[in-house]
Parts: C-alpha cells; sequence; structure tokens
C-alpha cells in the first residue's frame, strides 16, 4: 500500500471509531442513587445514567474566576476532599485549575482534560452558554462533566447547585415572621442585592420580592446592590438608611458583614436580618439577638464543590443521578447559633461558615480548612 | 567583522526579539507536546489553536496602535461588542449566516474608525480616547445582550471549531473520504482563519504607503510629518484595522461559544492580555518596532504557558504567581540586548 493510502484507511478507521463509541449519558427513569445527598432539583427532573467504569479515576476541577474567599475557600476544599478517606481510593490523579474569567481558556482546558483522558471534570462556568463543544466532545469521550455553582442553562449535563428562588423565599419569610412577632405589619424593607446580570442574583431577588408581595402587608421595598462584597454593600446600605431613615428588616443576599456594620455606624436599632453565611455576620447575630438583631443565615457553601466531586464519581460507577442536583440550604437562625460548632468567635470574619454535608459524607469544617497552611495540602 | 553588516545578519539582529519569541513558542510547546498524553495529535492541535483564536487576533489588533506609538484600551471592549452582536445576527441561512459575518466585522471597523476619528480630529490621546470608547462598546454590548446567550449557528460552530475533515463533512462540498483529501483533512480550521487573515490583510497594509507611515508615526513622529507623509489617514488606518481585528476576534468567540456574553471582566482581561502578548511578541511599547506576525507570536506563548498548568502539578492558589514569573522572564529575554548595548542607536544598525 502507498502512504497515503494508508494514512486515509486509518483516518477512515479513526473516523468510525468514533462515530461508533459516540456516547454519553442516557436518560433513564428515577429514583437515582444516594437520595439523601443527592437529592433531585424538582419532580419534573430528569435521571441520566453514564456506562459505568472501572475505577480509580482522574478527575479535575477548572475554576474560572480566582481571588475572593468563596473560591479560594472552595479550592481548599477540593484539594482536602481529595485526600479524604471515603473518596481517595477512587480517585487516581486530581488536578485543579484556574482560568481566569476567560471563556475561551475555560473551554480549552476542560477540552484539554477531556483529551489527556481525565474522567470527570467539574467546574465552576463564567458563562451560563456557549459549552456546547466541550459538552459534546464529552460525550463523545463518556467524560462526566459536572457544572456547579455558576450553572449552565442546558438539561444536557449533570449540574450541582442550590435552589437560590428557595433561598430568597426563606429569607424574606423569616424577616417577615420575626416582624409579626415584633407586631410590625408595615413598613420599609431594605433589599440588598447582588451582582447584576447574574442568575443567582435574580433568582434571590425574585424570591424575596414575591414572598413580601404575597404577604398582602403595606411593605415597601427598597433596593440597592452591594455586589455581595462586604464594602460595596456597607457603602450602599448606609447610603440607604441616610437617605430613607429607618427600615423594619434589612434581606441581604451577601457582604452580610458590611449590613452590620453600616446598622451599628448610622446607630441603626437592630432590625431582623436575613443574609449570607460569613462568620462575622453570624458573630454579629449570636452577640446582639437579644437586642433585636433577629438573623437569619443561609449560605452558597464552598462545599458544593466536594459533592460535584463525589456525583461525578457516582456516576462514573454508573449509577442513576438526577440531572440538576439540589443540595439543601444550610440554614442557621439567632435560635440555632452555636459558638465552635456554626460559627467561630476565635476565627477572622471574611470566611463562608459552611462547609459540611453530614447526608453527603462531606464533613470537611471551614476553619479545618482554613486554618491549614498550604505546606499542609500539597 | 564583514559579516555583522550583512543584510541577513542585520534581519536577525533587527529581529532578535520577534526571532526570540520564535523558539520560545517552538520550545514550550514542543514540552508540552511531550508531556501531554496525547501530545502531537491532531485533536490536541485543535484545541489549542481554539482557545488561542480570541486573544492572537486581539494582540494583532492591539499591535497597531502602539506601532503608532499609543495604546488601544478598547480592543477587548469592541470583542465583547462584536461577539453580543454576532450572537444576535449570525444565524439563519447561509446568506444570512454570511450576511451576518460581514455585519459583525463591520461593526468592529467602523468603532475602529470612530476611535482613529477621535484621536485625530478630537485630539486626544489614544490611551484616554479608547478608555472612553471602550467603556461605551461594553455599555452597547450590554444593550445588546443584558443577559448571556443568543444564538449562532450550530453547524456552522461546530464546522468552524475543528478541522478541516468536519468542515466539509458538515456542508457536504464534496465527499470529505476522498484520498486525495486525507493528508490534510487534519488541519484545525481556526489555524487557517489565523494564518488567511494575518498573512491576508497584515502583510499587505504593511507594505502600503499608509503602512508604512505608521512604522514612521511610531519612529518619529516629527520626521514623517517633515517627509510629506499622511499622517492623519495612517493613524486612522491604525485604529480602522485594530478594530476590524478585535471584530474578527469577537466574530470567533461568538463561533466558539455559540451565544454573545457582555462580559466585562473577560474584555478587561483580555485587554491587558494584548498588550503583554505584543510586548512577548517583541513590538516595542514606543512604536515603530515590530508586527501583528510577532504579536501572533507573541499570544500564542503566553497561552502555552498557561497550558503546562494543566499538565504539570502546580498549587492551583499558586498558578498566577507562576504565570506571572515566567512572563517576565519571558519579557526580560527580549530586554537583553538592550542591557548590553553601549549605544542605544547600535540597535537600528
Amino acid at each position: 500500500m502507498k502512504l497515503p493510502t494508508v494514512i486515509s484507511a486509518a483516518f477512515v478507521g479513526l473516523m468510525l471509531s468514533t462515530s461508533l463509541s459516540l456516547a454519553g449519558p442516557e436518560v433513564v427513569s428515577g429514583p437515582g442513587a444516594d437520595p439523601e445527598c443527592f437529592a433531585p432539583w424538582s419532580a419534573e427532573t430528569k435521571y441520566m445514567q453514564w456506562p459505568a467504569k472501572p475505577g480509580p479515576y482522574k478527575i479535575a476541577v477548572v475554576n474560572g474566576f480566582v481571588g475572593n474567599g468563596w473560591r479560594i475557600q472552595m479550592i481548599k476544599t477540593a484539594k482536602a476532599f481529595a485526600e479524604d478517606p471515603s473518596i481517595k481510593d477512587k480517585i487516581a490523579e486530581f488536578k485543579v485549575v484556574s482560568t481566569g474569567t476567560d471563556a475561551p481558556a475555560q473551554l480549552g482546558a476542560i477540552e484539554d482534560f477531556i483529551n489527556q483522558g481525565y474522567d470527570a471534570i467539574v467546574t465552576i462556568a463564567v458563562a451560563p452558554d456557549g459549552f456546547d463543544r466541550v459538552i459534546r466532545l464529552a460525550d463523545k469521550n463518556n467524560v462526566v462533566l459536572v457544572p456547579f455553582d455558576n450553572v449552565l442553562d442546558t438539561d444536557a449535563v449533570m449540574q450541582v447547585n442550590e435552589d437560590q428562588l428557595m433561598m430568597g423565599r426563606m429569607w424574606a419569610q423569616f424577616a417577615l415572621d420575626e416582624l409579626k412577632a415584633k407586631g410590625v405589619t408595615a413598613g420599609k424593607i431594605l433589599e440588598v442585592r447582588g451582582l447584576p446580570g447574574n442568575s443567582v442574583d435574580r433568582d434571590r431577588s425574585i424570591g424575596i420580592n414575591e414572598t413580601f408581595k404575597a404577604d398582602g402587608g403595606a411593605w415597601e421595598i427598597v433596593s440597592v446592590v452591594g455586589n455581595w462584597d462586604d464594602g460595596t454593600t456597607q457603602k450602599v446600605v448606609a447610603d440607604a438608611i441616610a437617605v430613607h431613615g429607618q427600615f423594619e428588616a434589612v434581606v441581604g443576599q451577601g457582604g452580610s458583614n458590611g449590613v452590620i456594620q453600616a446598622l451599628s455606624d448610622a446607630g441603626h436599632p437592630w432590625v431582623p436580618v436575613a443574609g449570607e453565611s460569613e462568620n462575622g455576620y453570624r458573630k454579629a447575630i449570636a452577640k446582639y439577638s437579644g437586642e433585636g438583631l433577629k438573623g437569619i443565615s443561609i449560605g452558597q457553601s464552598p462545599g458544593l464543590v466536594a459533592i460535584a466531586m463525589k456525583a461525578a464519581v457516582s456516576a462514573l460507577e454508573g449509577n442513576v443521578m438526577p440531572q440538576l442536583i439540589s443540595v439543601p440550604l444550610p440554614v442557621a437562625t439567632y435560635k440555632d447559633l452555636e459558638d465552635g460548632k456554626n460559627y467561630w468567635s476565635d476565627l477572622p470574619d471574611n470566611f463562608f461558615t459552611v462547609n459540611e454535608f453530614p447526608p453527603c459524607g462531606v464533613n470537611i469544617s471551614g476553619p479545618s480548612i482554613m486554618a491549614q497552611t498550604e505546606a499542609d495540602l500539597n | 567583522m564583514r559579516n555583522a553588516r550583512s543584510p541577513l545578519a542585520a534581519t536577525i539582529r533587527q529581529n532578535s526579539g520577534f526571532l526570540g519569541a520564535i523558539i520560545l513558542l517552538l520550545v514550550l510547546y514542543l514540552i508540552y507536546n511531550l508531556l501531554h498524553p496525547r501530545g502531537f495529535s491532531a485533536a490536541l492541535l485543535i484545541q489549542n489553536t481554539n482557545e488561542s483564536v480570541a486573544i492572537v487576533f486581539l494582540a494583532m489588533a492591539q499591535t497597531v496602535p502602539v506601532l503608532l506609538g499609543g495604546l488601544d484600551l478598547s480592543v477587548g471592549a469592541i470583542m465583547t461588542l462584536t461577539n453580543c452582536v454576532a450572537s444576535v445576527v449570525v444565524s439563519g441561512s447561509p446568506q444570512q449566516i454570511l450576511l451576518g459575518m460581514v455585519v459583525t466585522l463591520a461593526t468592529g471597523t467602523a468603532f475602529g474608525v470612530a476611535n482613529g476619528l477621535i484621536v485625530v480630529y478630537g485630539r486626544l490621546q489614544p490611551i484616554i480616547a479608547t478608555l472612553a470608547t471602550g467603556a461605551i462598546a461594553v455599555g452597547l454590548a450590554l444593550f445588546i445582550r443584558p443577559a448571556p446567550g443568543g444564538t449562532v449557528d450550530d453547524d456552522i460552530s461546530w464546522a468552524l471549531t475543528n478541522d478541516l475533515y468536519e468542515l466539509v463533512d458538515t456542508y457536504g462540498w464534496f465527499d470529505a473520504d476522498a484520498a486525495w483529501f486525507s493528508s490534510f483533512a487534519w488541519v484545525p480550521v481556526p489555524l487557517l482563519i489565523v494564518i488567511v487573515i494575518a498573512f491576508g490583510v497584515w502583510l499587505p497594509f504593511k507594505h502600503t504607503i499608509t503602512g508604512r507611515t505608521v512604522y514612521a508615526i511610531g519612529s518619529a513622529e516629527g520626521a514623517a510629518y517633515m517627509s510629506g507623509l499622511n499622517l492623519d489617514r495612517a493613524k486612522i488606518a491604525a485604529f480602522t484595522l485594530a478594530g476590524f481585528f478585535a471584530g474578527c476576534a469577537g466574530l470567533y468567540l461568538a463561533i466558539q461559544t455559540s451565544s454573545g456574553n457582555a462580559d466585562i471582566t473577560q474584555a478587561g482581561a483580555y485587554t491587558l492580555n494584548s498588550i503583554a502578548a505584543v510586548v512577548v511578541g517583541g513590538t516595542s511599547l514606543l512604536g515603530g518596532v515590530g508586527g501583528a506576525i510577532a504579536s501572533l507570536v507573541g499570544a500564542l506563548v503566553l497561552r502555552v504557558i498557561s497550558f503546562y498548568f494543566r499538565i504539570v502539578s502546580i498549587d492551583p492558589l499558586l498558578q498566577p504567581l507562576v504565570e506571572g514569573l515566567v512572563l517576565l522572564a519571558a519579557v526580560s529575554l527580549g530586554a537583553f540586548r538592550t542591557l548590553r548595548v553601549k549605544n542605544q542607536l547600535a540597535l537600528f544598525r
């Protein structure tokens, strides 16, 4: 045979083999494995099943933006969980990269890990769209792609998240209940929003607003944008207090330390507050709840990465998995706060307290991670 | 030292920054392929070219204003704007798709013309003028696409981000399995797009009087003026070309992600990276020395450095630090020559 013939024959063979092996998950009926941990999003959530592969597996985490406390805690959690005895033996190789807010680089990194023969890729997407090509390649190569936190607008991949709409509703409902208990049925409510244009911000805000509307009381909602950032939030809350005088309650999506700081600086009386899971915020609730700071703290946990990794391994083992996994909301109110258990008075304000998910066997507490040095984790 | 004055030796001496970048790129990419489990495969080449196209075009866009001695801070924003435009217009029948692509590129080019007019007739420093127009571009992008999304034709998106085989197979131009075709069917389409635009647009432009005037302005604007060159035309042309290249980046980004996203952070990051790529490629930020092909190589060097984090185990929180150090080393390589010379004029000998 002449060389071109050999090459073309090899090429046709390659094409045939790839088209034959075109696979990906199969849509099956539920229930899925370990429903305590991998709870389906809703009754309509479909179930997926990948062909079982023998372990141990090669798993990569492709992060986008890096540089705030939450992402750093997430990366540390991922590394610590990979060393956890419950999963260590199932992981042959584990790699974490951060691409920055750069869609082509993130897509390239995912494709690179597919090319390197990784079995599962866990990612926080930099955009809710644009992953069609890598999804197609992942399916072709039977790679399990698991977006979490900032998920994709698609039902073609398995995803892990907390229910942001529900979070908004719970925050608002808590504030309403506390106000009722005080005998307040009308007044101004301050809503602090997050990063504009983000689906998480949108869903949380919808949840908050529809709950107040449904209540029927004469509530006037004042919305300010705090970008989930302590500094920005403190500024906008201080401005709002200066303009409006007094609020009956504050419902904030994030930057909760800033809310507390602004209230205390302005000499605003303590009112019911809803917020995220920053340690400083919980410290403040524990300290001032007797004086009227009735607080609720619900967080988007950096520990989601561990559940996404666990879900990836479970899918690779051939288990039936929900397409959209709803991680239970970690809720704590002023009634359940306990020093050393769900907040830490001796630790800094800016880490996220919720990191553990006992039903999933994810038992890596935030403080234990933040206390470790880089050297310990390497 | 007769040999040192020969034309070839002079070319090498005058382009040492560019040659250094090429050697660095070849060495880095060779080692990457050796370490990669699927090194030297077509799939890897396709993946690598795909993720490099946007930054390569943006680096080329940045080069032209830099050659004038200015900086264009709007290139990332124009890419974002054209990305959003493309996510609206690049769909439908083949004719509509083609028209959509032309509209997208025209948007970028028009924005470049506007930049040029503001710089020339508004008599503003390019860095300030483009800072403002960049904000306008991002504003328009957010207006067109307040939330990420949109639809770019699936076929075009698949065909243009793969090898020639898939391109031919998707559109059925001829039998993709034909024997004569098989020897180059593996060539990635994005690679061809970059080569065609880089060599088909930049090189002809460089050799026109306007193109040479751009270099002359960067070297000595006063001398260029005294020589009777049309400075205004060259400046407007430079920003126009920058707008066109940024439009190419935005269009490809839309095709690659089949969507549009008015991501402000990404626009900023890409603008900064485009400047870094220009410097790594050996183009002087003072103007007059370098070229778009050099920046193409510079952008690839930047990208290949980040490829390494996927195959070498480096602590994820240390990766930005390592990337910065390697980048600093790469930029310093080009500066060695300047440290050695006694008289700076010797650099132009």
